[in-house]
C-alpha cells in the first residue's frame, strides 16, 4: 500500500471514530437510541461469531447469557459500583459458559443448535423458580441515573474491546486452530490441536461478552424479569444478523447487523400493522436468492499464518522398540473388529499390515492414533503408555496419521494446512519448515491455494505434509497408495522411501502388494480381527493361510 | 473477502435501509391544526392478548369519541387528534425506542402508554425526561406509590397488587364471619410478578382475617395441564379456590375445575374472568365465579359505554382495566382543555391534582394513584359485577356458594 | 391411587406433546426441513377449527376432513415453491439445514402476520367434548383423551406406512441417504415433498384436536414449534415411534414432576430431561448416529 493511500485511510479511520465517539453529543434522542440498536446487537453478533463462525456450531443461546447479565445487573446494581457490577456479569456468564459449554463434547449439527436454545430456555426456568421461591419476587427494579449518551458509551467501548480481542484471537494460533476444527475436528485433532478446550475456551469467552452486554443494556429498561431479560427472539436476530453479514470474518457480522437494525426500524415505523407480513417475506428473499445458500456465506476469512513453531528434535535412533503394541482388542458392542493384536515397531523401519478388507486395519489404526479406546490390552510409544489419551496428546507425542478416505481441511489454504499442525508442537529443535515439507511432497507451487480446490493425488501429498508437520516419530499410513496411477504410485512409493531415510518409523496399511514389497521390512496379516502371519513380504505373501484369507478358502 | 453477490446485496439492504430511516423524517405538522397523540402498544407477542382487548380498542374508542364532536378543546378552538402509532412487539426495547422516535421524529404533543407492567416501567423513565404526562393505566404493581413519587409526571390507575389482595381478604374474612364459608382457602399463583406479589400479599391478609392455607402453589407461564395442580389443591379440601392466574390458565382452570366437578363455595381465577371471552366461553357456567376487577354495571354511563364500545370496535369491553382506560383519556382531555395550550409540564401537574367527570364518576387522585378502584367481581347473571371494596358505592352483595357446575 | 393419577394424566398430556410433534417428525425427520414455522401452522389450523366451530357449527372431527387436505395441498406448495429449491443446492446436510431454518424462519413471520390481520392478537378458546371420564379413578377430559387416541392411531398408522409399503420404505431410504436413494431410482423430490405436504396434514390433526382444548393466540406458535423440536430431538430425528415415546415420557415426567415436587419445576424439569437425554444418547433415545 503506497504512503499517501495509507495516510488517507488513517484519517477516514479516525474521522470515522471521532463521530462514532461524539455521536451522543448530535444525535437526537431518537437516533441516539437507533445507534444504541446497532451497538449491542454488533457486540452480540461478533461475539457469537467468534464462537459460531469458525466452529460452524450455531448457538441459539446467546439470550441465555444476555439474559444473565441483565439479570446480574438487575441483582447487583443498585448495592454495588458499576465496575463490580459489568465484573459480576461476566463472571456469571463465564462460569454458565463453562458448565454448559461441555456439552459442545458430544453434539454436532443440529442437535447442538437446539441444545443451546433448550439451555436458554431451560436456565430461564431455573432463574424464575429461583426467584419464586427463594428470592419471594419475581422482577428485579433498576433504578439508575444512567442516560442515554453513558449506555451509548459503555457499548461503544464494549464494540472496540470485543473487536479488538477477536482480532487478536485471529492473530493467534488459536484462530488457525479454530478454523481447522471447523473445517475438519477429526484431522485437527490428530494434528496436536484440543479441540475441546479450544472449543470450549472461544464458548466462554463469546459468553461473557454476551453477558457483559445484557448487564449495560439492563438500566435502561427499568424494570427486569426472565420474559424481559430471556426474551428467545434476540437469539435468532443475532444468528440471522450474523450469518448474513458474514460469520467467518470479523468485521462479516457487524455489516449484517447494521442493515438489518434499520431495517426493523423502517418496517417498525412505516408499516406498524403488516411488520410481520413483510418482514417474513424479506427473509424468505433474501434466503433464496443467495446463490451458495447461507452456508456459502460463512466463506473463508483471511487471517495471517502465525510464524511457525520451535522446529523439532531430531529423531532418536537406537534398538528399543519404539512401538510395542500388546493385546490389543477393540470391541463394538459384540463385533470383535481387533482381537488380541501384538506386535511391535523399531525405529527406522517400514512395518506393513495387510488383509482382506474387513479385517479390522483400520480400526487397528484408529486405536494407536487414538481416535478410539482400545476394549483392552496396552500400547506404548517410546515407553509411553498411549491407552486412554486423546488424539490431540498422541499427535503431540510424535504419532501422525493419514486418513483411508482422505481428510484436508477444505477452506484452509494449503500452507494453513500444514501450519495447522504445527500450532501446538511441543517438541524443540530443528526441523523441516512448513515451505520445506510441501515442496518434499511436491506441493511446493501451490501453497496459497485452498484445498477443496486440490486434485486427489494432491489431497493425499498435502495429507501426508501436515502430519510430517508433526515432527512425528511414527507415521499411520492408511491405505496411502490407493487410487494412484502407476507414475503416481511409483513418485509415492519414492516419496515414502525417502521419509524412511530421513529417519521416519511409519506403518502402513496397503492393498498394493507392489508397494509392500518395495518398502516393507516385515509385515503383518491380519484376517477378521486377528493376525493370521507375520514376516518378510516374500514369506508371508506366499504363506496359503495368507492365500486362501485373500481368496476365499475353495478356491486357494 | 466477500463474494460478489454478498456484497451487493448488503449495499442495496443499506441503502433502501438508509432511504427509509431518514423518508421517515416527520412530517412537520402545523400544530395549531391538530393535536398530535402517539403511542405504542403491543400488536404482537405476548402481550398482544391484553393489550388487544383492553387497551387498543378503548385507545381507538377515545379518538373517534373526541373527533366525533368536533376534538379537543384549546382555547376557543377544538382541534381534532391526529393518531400516530407503533407496534412495541411485547419488546421493552422496542417500546424505549418507540417512544424516542414519537417524541423526536413524530413531534406528538402527548403519549399514550403502552400495556402491561414491564412495558410502562422501561418507558417511565424516558416519558419522566421527556416530560410527558404517564398514563400508566394497566399496570399493577406494589411499587406504584414508590414511583408516582419518582415520576411526578406518571399517574397509576389501578392500584397495587397488595389491594387487590386485601381487598379479596376483606371480602372473604366478611363471608367467613358471616358463617357462609370456613377459613379453609386453597391458593395457586402464576409464577410471574403480578402472581407472585398478589399471593405474598394474600399470604398476609388471609392470614390476618384467620384463614388457613392448605395448599399454596405457583406454576411457571406456559403450563399447559393444570389438572395435576388442581387435583393436589381439591385434595385439601377448601372451602375457598383462589388462583391468581394469567388468561390461558384462567380459562383452563375453570375448564379442569368443570371436569373434576370441583365445586368449592367460592371460586375464584385470577386475571381474565374479568374478559367477555370468559362469558363467552363459559356461558351459563360463569355465573358465581369471582375474578379480579369488576364494575358497576347498573350505572347508566358504563352501560352507554358498553353500547358504544360494543358498535365501535365490535367487541365488548373488560370489566376491569378497559373503563378505566377511557376514564384516564377523559382525565387526559379534560385536563388539556382546563390547561388551555399544549403544554405537557401543565398538563400532567392538572392530572394529579384536579377533579373530573367521567363514565366510572368522579376522579381525583390522590398522590397520583386513582383510589376508587374494584378489587373483586363476580359474574352473576351474565354481567361481571363488582363486590370490593364494599365501601365504594356501587358495590353488590356475593352470592356464595358459587352455583354447582352445569 | 396417586400413581395411576399421574401416569394417565401424563400419558393423556404426553399424548398431546406427541401428537403436536408428529407432522414435525416427518418434515424434519424424512424430508430434512427444520420447520421453524411448524408452530404457526398449527395455530393456524386451531384457528380454522375455531372459525368453522363459531361460524358454521361445525364439529373440530369434521373439520379435519376440510383441514387435513387443505393443510397439504398449501404444505406441498410451499415445498414445491421454496423448499425444494433450497434442498437441491444445498451442498450438504448441514447447507440443507441451514437455509431451511432460515427459510422457514421468514415463512413463520409470515403466517403470524397473517393470522394477526385476520384475528389480531387476544386469546381465542372454545369447548368441546370437554366431559369428564374417570377411568381407573382418574378424572380425565374426553377431548384430551381424544387426542391422545389419535396420537396412537396416526402415529401407528404412519409408523405401519412407513415401514410396511414401497412408498414408505423409499420415504425412509431418503431419510438415511438422499442420493443414495437418488441411485435406485427413488424420486427423491417428488417424495420428500409428499412426506413435507403428509407432515402439514398431520399439524393440521395436531392444530384442530388441541384448539377443543387449549386457548390460543395468534403469538403462540413458537412455544409449540419448540415443544415438538424438543420430542422430535428428544425421541431421535425421523424416528415416528420414537417420538411417542418421547412426548408420553414428556408428559409423565411434567406431571409427576407438578404433583411430587412443586409444581414451578415443571418445564424446568422438562428441559432437563431434554438436555440429560441429549448428553447421553447425543442422537436422541433412538436415534442412529449421525454418519
Amino acid at each position: 500500500m503506497t504512503g499517501p493511500v495509507r495516510i488517507l485511510l488513517w484519517c477516514a479511520g479516525l474521522a470515522l471514530a471521532a463521530c462514532l465517539v461524539t455521536y451522543p453529543l448530535y444525535a437526537n434522542g431518537y437516533y441516539l437510541a437507533l445507534g444504541i440498536s446497532v451497538l449491542y446487537f454488533t457486540i452480540l453478533a461478533t461475539a457469537w461469531a467468534m464462537f459460531s463462525g469458525p466452529t460452524r456450531y450455531i448457538s441459539l443461546a446467546t439470550v441465555a447469557f444476555f439474559g444473565l447479565g441483565a439479570y446480574t445487573a438487575a441483582v447487583l446494581g443498585e448495592t454495588m459500583p458499576w465496575p463490580v457490577v459489568l465484573l459480576a456479569a461476566a463472571g456469571v456468564g463465564a462460569l454458565t459458559a463453562a458448565i454448559t459449554g461441555l456439552s459442545t463434547l458430544r453434539l454436532s449439527g443440529i442437535y447442538f443448535v437446539i441444545f443451546s436454545f433448550g439451555l436458554a430456555e431451560l436456565i430461564r426456568q431455573l432463574v424464575i423458580w429461583y426467584e419464586v421461591n427463594i428470592h419471594k419476587s419475581v422482577g428485579r427494579y433498576l433504578f439508575s441515573a444512567v442516560t442515554q449518551d453513558v449506555l451509548y458509551w459503555q457499548l461503544l467501548g464494549l464494540t472496540a474491546v470485543v473487536f479488538l480481542v477477536g482480532w487478536m484471537l485471529g492473530r493467534s494460533r488459536y484462530g488457525l486452530a479454530l478454523r481447522a476444527i471447523g473445517a475438519d475436528e477429526t484431522a485437527a485433532s490428530h494434528s496436536g490441536i484440543d479441540a475441546t478446550r479450544i472449543k470450549l475456551g472461544v464458548f466462554i469467552l463469546s459468553a461473557t461478552f454476551m453477558a457483559v452486554t445484557g448487564a449495560v443494556m439492563a438500566p435502561r429498561w427499568t424494570y427486569i424479569d426472565p420474559a424481559i431479560a430471556f426474551n428467545p427472539t434476540i437469539s435468532f436476530q443475532v444468528v440471522i444478523m450474523a450469518l448474513l453479514g458474514g460469520a467467518g470474518s470479523l468485521f462479516g457480522p457487524v455489516l449484517g447487523v447494521i442493515p438489518l437494525v434499520l431495517l426493523f426500524e423502517v418496517l417498525t415505523a412505516t408499516l406498524p400493522n403488516h411488520f410481520s407480513i413483510v418482514l417474513g417475506v424479506i427473509f424468505v428473499f433474501i434466503v433464496m436468492v443467495l446463490p451458495n445458500g447461507v452456508i456459502g456465506l460463512f466463506g473463508a476469512g483471511r487471517w495471517r499464518v502465525p510464524a511457525g513453531g520451535p522446529a523439532a528434535a531430531p529423531a532418536r535412533a537406537g534398538d528399543a522398540p519404539l512401538l510395542a503394541v500388546d493385546g490389543v482388542s477393540k470391541s463394538f458392542s459384540g463385533l470383535r473388529a481387533v482381537d488380541g493384536v501384538s506386535f511391535t515397531v523399531t525405529p527406522g523401519e517400514i512395518i506393513g499390515i495387510i488383509g482382506p478388507n474387513g479385517s479390522g486395519k483400520t480400526t487397528l489404526l484408529n486405536t494407536l492414533s487414538g481416535a478410539l479406546r482400545p476394549s483392552s490390552g496396552t500400547i506404548r510409544l517410546g515407553g509411553i503408555v498411549l491407552n486412554g489419551m486423546r488424539a490431540h496428546q498422541i499427535a503431540r507425542l510424535g504419532l501422525a496419521r493419514t486418513f483411508q478416505l482422505v481428510r484436508v481441511m477444505p477452506d484452509l489454504t494449503v500452507a494453513e494446512n500444514v501450519a495447522a499442525a504445527r500450532l501446538f508442537s511441543t517438541t524443540n529443535g530443528s526441523g523441516a519448515t512448513a515451505s520445506e515439507l510441501l515442496d518434499l511432497v511436491g506441493l511446493g507451487k501451490l501453497q496459497e491455494a485452498p484445498a477443496s480446490e486440490l486434485t486427489y493425488i494432491d489431497q493425499k501429498r498435502l495429507e501426508l505434509a501436515r502430519a510430517l508437520a508433526l515432527q512425528p516419530r511414527l507415521v499411520l499410513l492408511d491405505e496411502w497408495l490407493a487410487g494412484l496411477n502407476p507414475s503416481e504410485l511409483e513418485t509415492g512409493i519414492a516419496l515414502i522411501a525417502k521419509l524412511r531415510d530421513r529417519g521416519l518409523t511409519i506403518i502402513m496399511v496397503e492393498h498394493v502388494m507392489d508397494a509392500i514389497r518395495a518398502l516393507c521390512s516385515h509385515c503383518i496379516v491380519m484376517n477378521a480381527g486377528s493376525v493370521i502371519a507375520r514376516g518378510a513380504p516374500e514369506a508371508v505373501l506366499s504363506d496359503p493361510k495368507v492365500v486362501a484369507a485373500y481368496l476365499g478358502g475353495d478356491d486357494a | 473477502m466477500f463474494s460478489a453477490n454478498r456484497r451487493t446485496l448488503l449495499r442495496v439492504a443499506g441503502l433502501a435501509a438508509l432511504a427509509g430511516t431518514l423518508w421517515t423524517f416527520p412530517s412537520t405538522a402545523d400544530a395549531q391544526e391538530k393535536i398530535r397523540i402517539g403511542y405504542a402498544i403491543s400488536k404482537t407477542g405476548p402481550y398482544a392478548g391484553g393489550a388487544g382487548i383492553t387497551t387498543l380498542p378503548n385507545y381507538e374508542l377515545w379518538v373517534k369519541d373526541v373527533n366525533a364532536a368536533g376534538g379537543i378543546k384549546l382555547g376557543d378552538k377544538k382541534l381534532p387528534i391526529e393518531v400516530v402509532e407503533y407496534d412495541d412487539r411485547s419488546s421493552s426495547e422496542e417500546a424505549v425506542k418507540a417512544i424516542e422516535r414519537l417524541a423526536n421524529q413524530d413531534k406528538v404533543d402527548f403519549i399514550l402508554s403502552p400495556w402491561g407492567t414491564g412495558l410502562n416501567l422501561a418507558v417511565g423513565p424516558t416519558l419522566n425526561r421527556l416530560g410527558y404526562p404517564h398514563l400508566a393505566v394497566t399496570s399493577v404493581t406494589d411499587k406504584a406509590p414508590e414511583l408516582a413519587k419518582r415520576w411526578s409526571n406518571a399517574t397509576f390507575w389501578l392500584g397495587t397488587s397488595a389491594q387487590i389482595s386485601e381487598g379479596l381478604a376483606d371480602l372473604l374474612g366478611k363471608l367467613k364471619s358471616e358463617g357462609k364459608i370456613g377459613a379453609n382457602i386453597a391458593m395457586v399463583s402464576i409464577a410471574d410478578q403480578f402472581g407472585i406479589e398478589l399471593s405474598a400479599a394474600g399470604r398476609e391478609a388471609f392470614k390476618k382475617h384467620g384463614f388457613k392455607l392448605g395448599y399454596d402453589k405457583t406454576y411457571p407461564m406456559g403450563t399447559q395441564d393444570l389438572q395435576p395442580l388442581l387435583k393436589d389443591a381439591i385434595a385439601s379440601n377448601p372451602d375457598a379456590f383462589i388462583a391468581f392466574s394469567y388468561p390461558p390458565d384462567t380459562i383452563a382452570l375453570t375448564e379442569q375445575a368443570q371436569l373434576l366437578k370441583f365445586n368449592p363455595k367460592v371460586f375464584y381465577v385470577g386475571v381474565g374472568t374479568a374478559f367477555p371471552l370468559y362469558k363467552g366461553k363459559f356461558a351459563a357456567n360463569s355465573d358465581g365465579v369471582m375474578g379480579i376487577g369488576g364494575w358497576n354495571a347498573e350505572s347508566p354511563q358504563l352501560k352507554e359505554y358498553l353500547a358504544r364500545h360494543k358498535a365501535a370496535t365490535g367487541k365488548e369491553p373488560d370489566r376491569w382495566a378497559s373503563s378505566i382506560t377511557y376514564a384516564s383519556l377523559q382525565v387526559l382531555q379534560q385536563a388539556i382543555e382546563k390547561v388551555g395550550k399544549l403544554d405537557r409540564t401543565a398538563v400532567a401537574a392538572e392530572i394529579r391534582a384536579g377533579t373530573f367527570e367521567t363514565i366510572i364518576g368522579k376522579v381525583k387522585l390522590k398522590d397520583g394513584l386513582l383510589q376508587e378502584v374494584w378489587n373483586v367481581g363476580q359474574w352473576q347473571n351474565g354481567e361481571f359485577y363488582a363486590l370490593a371494596p364494599t365501601s365504594l358505592p356501587g358495590a353488590r352483595a356475593a352470592v356464595v356458594p358459587k352455583p354447582q357446575w352445569q | 391411587m396417586l400413581l395411576v393419577d399421574i401416569i394417565l394424566p401424563g400419558l393423556v398430556l404426553g399424548g398431546m406433546y406427541a401428537l403436536i410433534a408428529l407432522g414435525l417428525t416427518l418434515q424434519y425427520g424424512v424430508a430434512r426441513i427444520m420447520n421453524l414455522s411448524y408452530g404457526e401452522s398449527l395455530v393456524a389450523a386451531a384457528f380454522g377449527a375455531f372459525s368453522l366451530y363459531g361460524g358454521l357449527g361445525l364439529s373440530p372431527l369434521a373439520a379435519l376432513l376440510l383441514a387435513v387436505p387443505v393443510a397439504m395441498v398449501l404444505n406441498w406448495l410451499l415445498y414445491r415453491l421454496l423448499l425444494e429449491r433450497l434442498m437441491r443446492r444445498g451442498k450438504d446436510r448441514g447447507a440443507q439445514e441451514i437455509d431451511s431454518i432460515l427459510v422457514t424462519f421468514g415463512v413463520l413471520f409470515v403466517i403470524q402476520g397473517a393470522m394477526l390481520v385476520a384475528f389480531g392478537g387476544q386469546y381465542y378458546s372454545y369447548s368441546y367434548l370437554s366431559i369428564p371420564l374417570t377411568i381407573m379413578g382418574s378424572t380425565l377430559a374426553v377431548n384430551r383423551l381424544v387426542a391422545l387416541l389419535f396420537a396412537a392411531l396416526v402415529g401407528g398408522a404412519v409408523y405401519l406406512a412407513l415401514t410396511r409399503t414401497r412408498i414408505g420404505t423409499a420415504v425412509r431410504a431418503i431419510a438415511v441417504d438422499a442420493n443414495a436413494a437418488r441411485l435406485v431410482g427413488i424420486d427423491v423430490a417428488a417424495l420428500s415433498g409428499l412426506a413435507f405436504a403428509f407432515g402439514g396434514g398431520l399439524v393440521a390433526v395436531g392444530g384442530v384436536l388441541i384448539s377443543m382444548f387449549l386457548t390460543f393466540n395468534a403469538a403462540m406458535g413458537v412455544v409449540f414449534t419448540m415443544k415438538a423440536l424438543v420430542v422430535v430431538i428428544m425421541g431421535g430425528v425421523g424416528n415416528v415411534i420414537g417420538a411417542l415415546v418421547a412426548g408420553l415420557l414428556l408428559g409423565v415426567v411434567e406431571t409427576a414432576v407438578a404433583r411430587l415436587v412443586d409444581p414451578g419445576l415443571t418445564l424446568a424439569a422438562t428441559y432437563a430431561l431434554f438436555l440429560g437425554v441429549l448428553v447421553i444418547k447425543p442422537t436422541g433415545l433412538f436415534g442412529r448416529a449421525a454418519s
